[in-house]
């Protein structure tokens, strides 16, 4: 028989055309956590199914990583993820049994940037597009968004802190404040008004807060780097977990400079109301 | 003839106290006269001290008056105690109440930067006053490096750092050894000398009698005043 063929093929002086090479395999991205755990590179061509037992596995090439987005909500899994074009997931996951599989949509969600442009946008597409059933959805409550509620616990823990660290910076003042009895009753005893002493004590108060809340804020700017490489090494996540805002160092400062003053006057005023010689007195 | 330093009339001093009150000076009227030394004795708890604060306006006594150089003050309110107190008024305690963070001339000084003393001034004065005591080697001492007659001797010129008119001093060699203790009175005896009047309260016979004028207290009254 391959003599025959021959034969025929050089009687009709053809020659038989070289095999086409394979396609392509379609690019695609892939996390960079996948890439690692996988063990992947650039350039490598894998297999991926739709189904879990593998089963109308495709062959893909990897074409580029990519840093996933972070999501506070998926925080400690692994994003194992890989974007293909929109036309090769429909090839892999479609239904060979539905022959609409791939060019039917049941429903399309649509945000706008101006929700309360709803009614009209929903008007004017009936308009153009007849027959769809469109339905406006209500924003959600944020009152049950996991991040509004984590917020309201932070709020609250900062508002326990704050008091509580107020009770203690009081506590902390009084005693200061008694060990300086004698200096207050020689200033006394000397001459000096309460006035005077209340301005200096005051004055003194505001230094060591501003002081105290200026020092606290720096803490934080320099602990951030270390808070957040800690917990993104220990999460594998880009999410930045501390961040200390100009607005956030500001409201910290104008609670602390407040209280502290409020701290060195309660607690010197108790010192300052009694007399020179009471003072004097151990 | 220049009006008396201090001069009280009947003046009681009564202290409320959850088991009644204590009454720690009896109306009792006294005048010490510009230039005198006088010292006030008498046994613990006889009111010397409640008295001296009297005459210092440091205390208000509960009833009587109290005149310092003429002038009713024993109905003015603390901020004018406090000035009188500052211009008119030095005190000398048993425990020196040296501020412990500032050297020995800055506690000089301290009272006079309050009335508004300048600068230069200061300086002056204090090295004066250091020096009249004896301590000008000790000027950038802290109270903690000074010897207990060297701290009252700073205390004493801290005391006159204003030109009082009148010098009290409350035990103010009462933590001393009895040497010391006769140098510091030798200094009461010298600022008397150089024209200030000068009370002291001491329950040591000796120091009293060291003294042109002595007041013997009990129970809240002045037994004696002689004159010596």
């Amino acid at each position: 028989m391959s003599i025959l063929s021959a034969l025929f093929l050089f009687a009709t002086g053809a020659v038989p055309p070289p095999a086409p090479p394979p396609p392509d395999p379609p690019a695609i991205l892939v996390s960079r956590q996948l890439l690692a755990s996988e063990h992947l590179a650039l350039g490598d061509v894998i297999a991926l199914s739709g189904d879990p037992k593998g089963s109308r596995a495709r062959e893909f090439r990897i074409a580029g990583v990519y840093e996933p987005v972070p999501d506070p909500a998926r925080l400690g899994m692994v994003p194992l993820e890989a974007r293909l074009h929109l036309s090769d997931l429909l090839a892999l996951i479609a239904d060979p049994a539905d022959p609409a599989a791939s060019e039917s949509v049941r429903s399309i969600g649509v945000k706008l940037v101006s929700p309360a442009e709803a009614s009209a946008f929903m008007r004017d597409l009936t308009v153009r597009v007849p027959g769809l059933l469109l339905r406006e959805l209500a924003a959600s409550d944020d009152s049950d968004v996991t991040f509004v509620v984590l917020d309201r616990f932070h709020l609250a823990i900062s508002l326990v802190t704050v008091i509580a660290s107020s009770i203690f910076l009081l506590a902390l003042m009084v005693m200061l404040v008694d060990e300086r009895r004698d200096t207050v009753a020689v200033l006394r005893l000397i001459g000096l008004r309460r006035r005077r002493i209340f301005i200096q004590v005051l004055a003194e108060g505001l230094v060591i807060a501003l002081a105290g809340a200026l020092f606290g804020v720096l803490l934080a700017v320099v602990l951030e780097g270390g808070f957040n490489r800690f917990f993104q090494w220990r999460y594998d996540t880009a999410l930045v977990f501390v961040r200390v805002t100009p607005a956030i160092a500001a409201r910290a400062v104008s609670v602390a400079v407040p209280l502290g003053i409020l701290a060195s006057v309660a607690a010197s005023w108790g010192l300052l109301r009694r007399g020179a010689m009471a003072l004097a007195r151990r | 003839m220049s009006p008396p330093v201090v001069e009280a009339r009947g003046v009681t001093r009564t202290f409320p106290m959850p088991a009644g009150p204590v009454v720690a000076v009896r109306d009792l009227s006294v005048t010490i006269a510009t230039g005198e030394f006088v010292s006030i004795c008498g046994p613990s708890g006889c009111g010397k001290s409640t008295l001296l604060h009297i005459l210092g306006c440091v205390d208000t006594p509960s009833s009587g008056e109290l005149l310092v150089d003429g002038r009713d003050v024993s109905t003015l309110g603390d901020a004018a105690r406090s000035a009188l107190r500052l211009s008119k008024i030095g005190f000398v305690f048993q425990r020196f109440f040296l501020l412990p963070m500032l050297t020995a001339a800055e506690n000089v000084e301290l009272p006079q930067a309050e009335a508004g003393v300048s600068r230069a001034e200061r300086r002056s004065r204090t090295s004066a006053l250091l020096d009249y005591v004896g301590l000008a080697h000790r000027t950038h001492h802290r109270p903690s490096q000074l010897s207990g007659g060297e701290a009252q001797r700073v205390a004493i010129a801290r005391a006159l750092a204003n030109r009082p008119r009148l010098l009290l001093a409350d035990e103010p060699t009462g933590e001393l050894d009895q040497a010391t203790g006769q140098q510091i009175v030798g200094l009461f005896e010298r600022v008397h000398a150089d024209g200030t009047t000068v009370v002291v309260v001491t329950h040591d016979p000796a120091i009293a009698a060291r003294t042109p004028r002595m007041l013997s207290m009990r129970d809240g009254r002045i037994e004696d005043g002689a004159s010596r």
